[in-house]
């Protein structure tokens, strides 16, 4: 599958911070990808370099095919881009701003512009400075979506909505989908579990991983192991095991490397377990029990490519 | 263009009431400005109606040559960052602008609510003046291009490093201070170390390298934004300006400039050093502290033909002491040093080093004057019955009588007063005579009176010198203009309607250097705060 955007090592220094260290991803064409990460992981910083508002230390980007250092003019006709830190023309009402932006784009649908206006309800002669965060999220979503791009680039799109206008533009966005390809930055894992494709965490700058949703969902499993006999915690545990635990007769961990032959292995590891439960994980409990582990220098032990690394 | 007018269009309607503001003013200029070279019609009125009109008018009218550019400060902030350069947030950044589009928009607009509302005001303030405007459009769009460079490149350049109106004004008073302190800092060590002869490459060199600066980092803001590296060039402009005003460009042509006649050929003008009773070299400093003193020689003067004139513009000294010392100073320039024909005395000022000074006040030194020499030579000669009212002089500009009403007495005139179009005329002698007496009303008996004489304008003329207006007042102060006391008040001379005013226009015919060479020189003993204590040789 052709990749919409792909990074090389790509990375950017604000002094001796390192906001985005050495990512390689690629995000496939009519994907979903969501990048999640905690605050101040570098997402936006990421999504920056993406829109050549920043300039890489090092690596690069491709970003529809062009190389993001010389991302400018023409080439944003096939871009739409929401962040929630965007400053808008506020003098302008949202007619203006739309009758504004209209000239700009080639391929700007006006019936979906009206089509846009109606479903987010938008004032069309309201100035934007007057509008709320909901509304002027909507006004910039209306006026990124018109000209039906080949890439919707978001920035926490969903940051302090209300949970109305989050759904809304959630909806918007979903109908866009099948068009486009979305690249979402957001730290609220549950907003995005229900429409990305793919999914990539960034944290302090460094990408943890980069793959699809399901393949993510399937590989992770939370795992408790009852003993017969109460037990310490044994040794050489595998590095894709993260957070294990006991407690009297029970193990506890979350395996980051689940197939279908883990079942199998997991008795023969533990021929004396009276019951081996292993149970699939919402991506908001992946996301803690790597947060978790990584505090805990364990870092190393997450697989990146599902599945590929050997147990120890 | 589609997209340059586009933009155009969004921020002309965004900033009406700034365009609004700004034509008001230029506006106001067209309508007042002319109050200050219009001579109006004497009429006395009670002072309150003076101070309420022409006061008040007068002020309004000086104020408006500064409130026009402060306009300009507002609109060129407001459209630029209107699209701000300067930040990672704004909308337009992931938008399909084409920056040389932007950049063109933001141009445009600045030709129609700039360039062309003071372009028209300047025609119509040429035409107010008696000025045929169309005879004027090269210097007029000359007068455009120094507008450009030292005024809207300057402003556009620091808006498109600052993100915000404030910012701007904050950098902008930076610049000032910093501007003052590098002219404090060039006063104080210009003659200390090399100097300025104030020449027109280091003019042309200057505007040169402001010009540089500012569209450089104009052109790389709007392709790269680069704000770090816009930075470091904007900062380049000043370390360069103060590098060309310290070391003066000028300096090293002098030689080029005014090269030294041919073996054989007449001097420009004959120096000779001529102390006498009334007119002996001085030393004079302002403070004991100071590192420079002033050194006044007197001279006496020939050699000036007829028709002819000599300036002194430039000096440069040298000092060679009988234990070896040797010192010289840069070129130094001299003001306002014409020698006609019939002047046969002059002095010259110069500066030196205080402990250079202080090494050689006890020992006959060798003095070495070169003086950089103008030549000119009288181009055309207008002799005009002074009107009462406007009167149009050829290559010079248009005059008019001023007149003062004594108290109970009738109106009386003067003093000329003149004005050229877009810049001062060129070297102009104008003479008159004075009339002590009530003016007859004969013509033939206005041939008698003081003389009064008074230089106008220069021999380097440029097609426009920088100005918000178009047109130049220039001042006539003419010589004798005071007569004797009487009656214990002083009198004052007047000009009589009818009196002949002639104005001799010069022309440059060639520069060269004159030398003066004092052996066994002493320097004066200093004399502080005056020039009182002279000595002789």
């Amino acid at each position: 599958m052709n990749s919409t955007i792909r990074t090389e090592n790509l990375s950017k220094r604000f002094g001796r911070t390192v906001a985005v260290d050495s990512i390689s991803l690629a995000v496939p064409e009519g994907s979903i990808y969501a990048l999640v990460g905690a605050n101040g992981a570098g997402k936006t910083t990421l999504i920056k370099l993406l829109m050549n508002i920043l300039r890489p230390n090092a690596g690069q980007a491709q970003v529809l095919g062009i190389d993001s250092a010389k991302l400018t003019g023409s080439a944003f006709n096939r871009i739409g881009y929401v962040s929630e830190n965007q400053e808008l023309p506020d003098g302008m009402t949202v007619g203006a701003m739309l009758d504004y932006f209209r000239a700009f784009y080639p391929n700007w649908d006006r019936a979906l512009e009206d089509q846009l206006v109606r479903q987010f309800e938008l004032p069309l002669k309201r100035k934007l400075k007057d509008l709320s965060r909901g509304m002027k999220m909507k006004a910039s979503f209306a006026s990124s979506l018109a000209y039906r791009p080949s890439l919707v680039i978001l920035d926490e799109p969903f940051s302090g909505l209300d949970p109305l206008v989050r759904d809304e533009l959630i909806e918007g966005l979903i109908e866009r989908a099948p068009e486009t390809t979305i690249f979402l930055s957001s730290h609220d894992l549950a907003e995005i579990e229900s429409f990305s494709s793919h999914v990539g965490y960034l944290q302090a700058g460094r990408l943890l991983f980069s793959e699809e949703m399901t393949t993510l969902a399937n590989r992770f499993r939370d795992v408790t192991i009852t003993l017969t006999a109460p037990s310490a915690l044994p040794a050489n545990l595998p590095a894709s095991w993260l957070d294990p635990q006991t407690a009297d007769c029970v193990l506890h961990f979350v395996q980051t490397n689940f197939n279908e032959d883990s079942p199998r292995e997991l008795a023969e590891r533990f021929p004396s377990a009276r019951d081996i439960a292993c149970e699939p994980m919402t991506l908001r409990q992946i996301f803690l029990s790597i947060a978790k582990s990584s505090r805990g220098s364990q870092i190393s032990r997450i697989n990146k490519t599902s599945g590929q690394e050997k147990e120890a | 263009m589609k997209q340059i007018l586009h933009i155009f269009l969004k921020d002309a309607r965004r900033f009406w009431p700034e365009i609004l503001v700004s034509l008001a003013l230029v506006a106001a200029l067209v309508r007042l400005y002319p109050r200050q070279f219009l001579a109006p019609d004497f009429m006395p009125v009670p002072f309150w109606t003076h101070v309420l009109s022409d006061g008040l008018m007068g002020f309004l009218s000086q104020a408006l040559v500064v409130l026009v550019p402060l306009s300009w400060w507002l609109l060129i902030s407001r459209i630029i960052h209107a699209e701000r350069l300067v930040g990672t947030n704004q909308f337009w950044l992931t938008r399909p602008y084409d920056w040389k589009k932007l950049l063109g928009a933001k141009a445009l607009f600045l030709i129609a609510f700039l360039y062309l509302p003071i372009f028209v005001a300047q025609m119509l303030l040429l035409a107010e003046a008696g000025f045929h405007p169309l005879s004027y459009l090269p210097g007029l769009f000359n007068n455009l291009l120094l507008i450009t460079g030292i005024l809207v490149l300057p402003l556009v350049a620091l808006s498109a490093l600052t993100p915000t109106f404030a910012k701007m004004t904050l950098v902008l008073l930076g610049v000032i201070l910093l501007t003052a302190g590098i002219a404090l800092l060039v006063s104080n060590m210009a003659t200390n170390t090399t100097g300025s002869v104030g020449g027109s490459l280091g003019d042309g060199l200057s505007f040169v390298v402001l010009l540089s600066c500012c569209l450089a980092v104009i052109v790389l803001q709007y392709s790269l934004r680069r704000t770090g590296l816009s930075w470091w060039l904007m900062a380049a402009a000043p370390i360069l300006l103060f590098a060309l005003a310290v070391f003066d460009p000028d300096q090293a042509m002098m030689n080029r400039t005014y090269p030294r006649p041919a073996s054989g050929a007449a001097a420009p003008v004959q120096l000779r050093y001529a102390p006498d009773a009334t007119h002996a070299p001085a030393m004079t400093n302002y403070t004991r502290e100071a590192k420079e003193l002033e050194i006044n020689v007197p001279l006496l003067v020939s050699g000036v033909a007829d028709g002819d004139l000599a300036i002194l513009d430039a000096v440069q000294v040298t000092i060679d002491a009988p234990d070896g010392f040797h010192w010289a100073s840069p070129w130094q320039v001299i003001y306002n040093n014409r020698l006609l024909p019939s002047t046969d005395k002059s002095s010259v000022n110069f500066i030196i080093r205080r402990e250079v000074y202080d090494r050689l006040k006890s020992t006959p030194v060798t003095f070495h004057l070169a003086f950089a020499v103008s030549n000119a030579k009288v181009e055309s000669v207008n002799q005009i019955p002074l009107p009462k009212q406007d009167f149009f002089v050829p290559e010079f500009g248009v005059c008019a009588p001023h007149f003062s009403s004594p108290p109970g007495g009738q109106p009386e005139i003067i003093s000329i007063n003149c004005r050229a179009a877009l810049h001062q005329p060129g070297l102009t002698y104008v003479s008159m005579l004075w009339s002590d007496a009530p003016c007859p009303d004969s013509q033939s008996e206005l041939s008698t009176g003081v003389l009064g004489a008074a230089w106008a304008g220069s021999l380097d003329e440029d097609l426009a010198d920088f100005g918000i207006t178009s047109v130049w007042e220039t001042p006539l102060n003419f010589s004798n203009r005071f007569g004797d006391y009487r009656q214990g008040m002083l009198h004052m001379h007047q000009i009589c309607p009818g009196s002949p005013v002639t104005f001799t226009r010069y022309i440059t015919t060639r520069r060269t250097q004159t030398d003066l060479t004092l052996q066994n020189f002493h320097l004066p003993e200093l004399s502080i705060g005056n020039r009182s204590i002279m000595l002789s040789k």
